[in-house]
């Protein structure tokens, strides 16, 4: 079977000092079944390709001129992905609404930053979110979250030095808790 | 799935290497091997792989199992390996050390324990590397510090192989010319593969990380960074491939030998550069225990490196390699281990108990589950044991070593007392040790507390 490929370019939105984030998530949240996306960006997107792996999709990678990098997304077709995707809740489906709090844990000793996001989430409602920015990759708070059956999407911001989560409050977690 | 939970049998490997390591000083103590004893005596490599496969390797093993899956952010391959893993290394590692005794003549027993001890090592280690790399594998395209942990895993996969060589020759099942050409020659290039390769080089690539972590410091992935790793990697290429090859075509090994420690000097000198950068880049003013104490381990690392440098010069390098090993094994790797393992045991066993009910019910922090006024002098005098037993086996002072080497050992053992106060929260005043939902942990093995 050959893979159609949708252009997202986010060059034009990195230069310009725009966080693309969103836009890409939309962007893979609509692809149609079996299709792939071709992403241009001015940096080689690692984060990224562990956020979209998580959801399926393999890569492949090709460094344009001035460290400008291409990248193919091209969704597996196997049933570990899914099974992997069904464990955390990290579906980006469905329109999120704006976080309803910030947090800026970057200076915060680890792991002081996972403490106040789970400290905060426990006192918001089903379907808020929270949106919090920290100095890694939240490596214990994933798997925390899936169990408490929140949603979440992360990457690294263009510096490469700021990582942001958008985590919205599950419905299920009274039961998972 | 993404993100990295609890190793399961991470406490195990801790507490088996710790038994090992005190096993081993109670050795030295007691004036067992090097340097009563010659440093080739089979005494003396009983004790040298107590210390490097008992101690050292099943630590670092230990620590791999739980910090590959954060360097990489994805799981571990296969969660229960680890323990299969850990039987089979132990099983070997007796058995090793049973052939050393029997050639040294303290044990006496009909076949020769080599052959079983090569399967069994080999078995194991491939197990670890296949568990580790089946993970590492998954999460490519690898950061700088897991590409460090990448090339460690080939050294230990290299140091293992050359092993069995050996073991297999003592035990009498080889008789391949090539194969005993290496066994008779190739003990410097097992040997620095060992230290330097497998333990160093993994060493540095967790340090990147982790130091960075704990002191809030930018992650390093500069100039410097990337041109130590090619200068280790180069190194190590050059050892194994380069010795491999000088003994097989009759070359010159001593001159891979050196052509490879200065590639590895560079490679020191550049790493010790880019950790100075972290110290002084940090964005936490007051550090840790634990931070601090891996001051002193790379201290002790510079320390081995210059003294390599001073020794080499004067031309009498290859008459105090004793003394180089002891500080790189102990001041340097145990060193940093034991400042890492206060801070890890602490984080996992706060993360086990109190992870599930963050931000549900008032928790302790990670630091009151440790009392740094306590552990403290002992770590002092750990290091100042290890500084003056380097300066005793420099001197020829085999008394004044065993000395020191006591003070290491009830500087350890004063450690594990810590660990173990940590691990089982006795140090968390009483009323907030146990909020509703949390137990006592066990002491070898991270469960999912119940919720």
């Amino acid at each position: 079977m050959t893979v159609k490929y949708v252009d997202l370019d986010v060059r034009p939105a990195l230069r310009a000092g725009e966080e693309p984030f969103e836009q890409i998530t939309a962007a893979v949240a609509t692809l149609p079944a079996g299709q792939g996306l071709r992403l241009f960006a001015t940096f080689k997107p690692v984060p990224l390709l562990h956020v979209l792996g998580s959801k399926g999709f393999s890569h492949e990678l090709k460094e344009l001129e001035d460290g400008e990098w291409e990248v193919l997304f091209t969704p597996e077709a196997t049933t570990e992905a899914a099974t992997e995707a069904d464990v955390v809740a990290t579906p980006a489906e469905g329109v999120w609404p704006d976080s309803a709090l910030t947090l800026d844990n970057r200076d915060l000793d680890p792991p002081e930053p996972m403490v106040r996001i789970l400290a905060a989430l426990e006192k918001m409602h089903e379907g808020e979110v929270l949106s919090a920015l920290l100095c890694r990759e939240p490596v214990f708070l994933m798997p925390e979250l899936a169990k408490r059956g929140h949603q979440w999407q992360g990457a690294f911001e263009g510096d490469g030095a700021t990582y942001r989560i958008l985590v919205r409050v599950g419905s299920s977690r009274e039961a998972a808790a | 799935m993404v993100g990295a939970s609890l190793s399961r049998w991470s406490m195990s490997y801790f507490a088996v290497a710790l038994l090992a390591l005190i096993v081993a000083e109670g050795l030295m103590t007691a004036g067992f091997g090097f340097p009563v004893a010659p440093i080739h005596a089979p005494e003396t490599l009983a004790l040298v792989h107590l210390i490097a496969i008992g101690w050292l390797s099943l630590l670092m093993l230990g620590a791999l199992f739980q910090f590959v899956p954060v360097l990489v952010a994805r799981p571990l391959y296969s969660d229960w390996l680890p323990l299969p893993t850990l039987a089979l290394l132990l099983a070997g590692l007796t058995a090793l050390l049973a052939g050393f005794l029997q050639l040294a003549g303290v044990i006496s027993v009909p076949h020769s324990c080599f052959p079983a001890a090569s399967i069994l090592l080999g078995a194991g280690f491939s197990l670890a590397l296949w568990n580790l790399g089946r993970t590492l594998w998954a999460a490519r395209p690898l950061p700088v510090p897991a590409r460090f942990v990448t090339v460690g895993l080939a050294g230990i996969a290299a140091t293992a192989l050359l092993g069995i060589i050996f073991a297999l020759t003592l035990g009498g099942v080889i008789s391949n010319p090539a194969l005993l050409a290496i066994a008779s020659q190739g003990v410097p290039v097992h040997a620095i593969a060992g230290l330097g390769g497998w333990l160093t080089f993994t060493a540095m690539g967790v340090s990147y990380r982790l130091l960075a972590m704990f002191m809030l410091a930018p992650e390093l992935d500069g100039t410097s960074t990337r041109a130590a790793f090619c200068l280790g990697t180069a190194a190590l290429t050059l050892l194994i491939l380069g010795g491999v090859g000088a003994i097989w075509m009759d070359g010159n090994l001593d001159f891979v030998l050196i052509a490879a420690a200065t590639l590895g000097l560079a490679c020191a000198a550049l790493y010790w550069k880019d950790m100075i950068h972290l110290y002084r880049a940090r964005k936490r003013r007051v550090i840790e225990l634990n931070s601090r104490m891996a001051g002193f381990a790379l201290a002790s690392l510079a320390s081995a490196v210059v003294l390599t440098l001073i020794l080499a010069l004067l031309g009498v390098l290859p008459r105090h390699g004793g003394a180089i090993a002891f500080i790189t094994a102990f001041g340097w790797l145990s060193g940093l281990a034991l400042a890492m393992l206060y801070k890890i045991i602490a984080f996992m066993t706060w993360l086990e108990c109190y992870g599930p009910v963050l931000g549900k019910r008032p928790t302790p922090r990670v630091q009151d589950l440790v009392t740094e006024r306590v552990a403290f002098p002992w770590f002092l005098v750990y290091f100042i044991a290890v500084w003056s037993g380097t300066v005793a086996l420099l001197c020829d002072q085999a008394t004044l070593f065993r000395v020191c080497a006591g003070a290491m050992l009830l500087a350890t053992v004063g450690l594990c007392i810590q660990f173990v106060r940590t691990r089982f929260l006795d140090n968390v005043p009483v009323p907030a040790r146990f909020p509703e939902g949390v137990r006592r942990p066990r002491l070898l093995l991270s469960l999912t507390q119940p919720r």
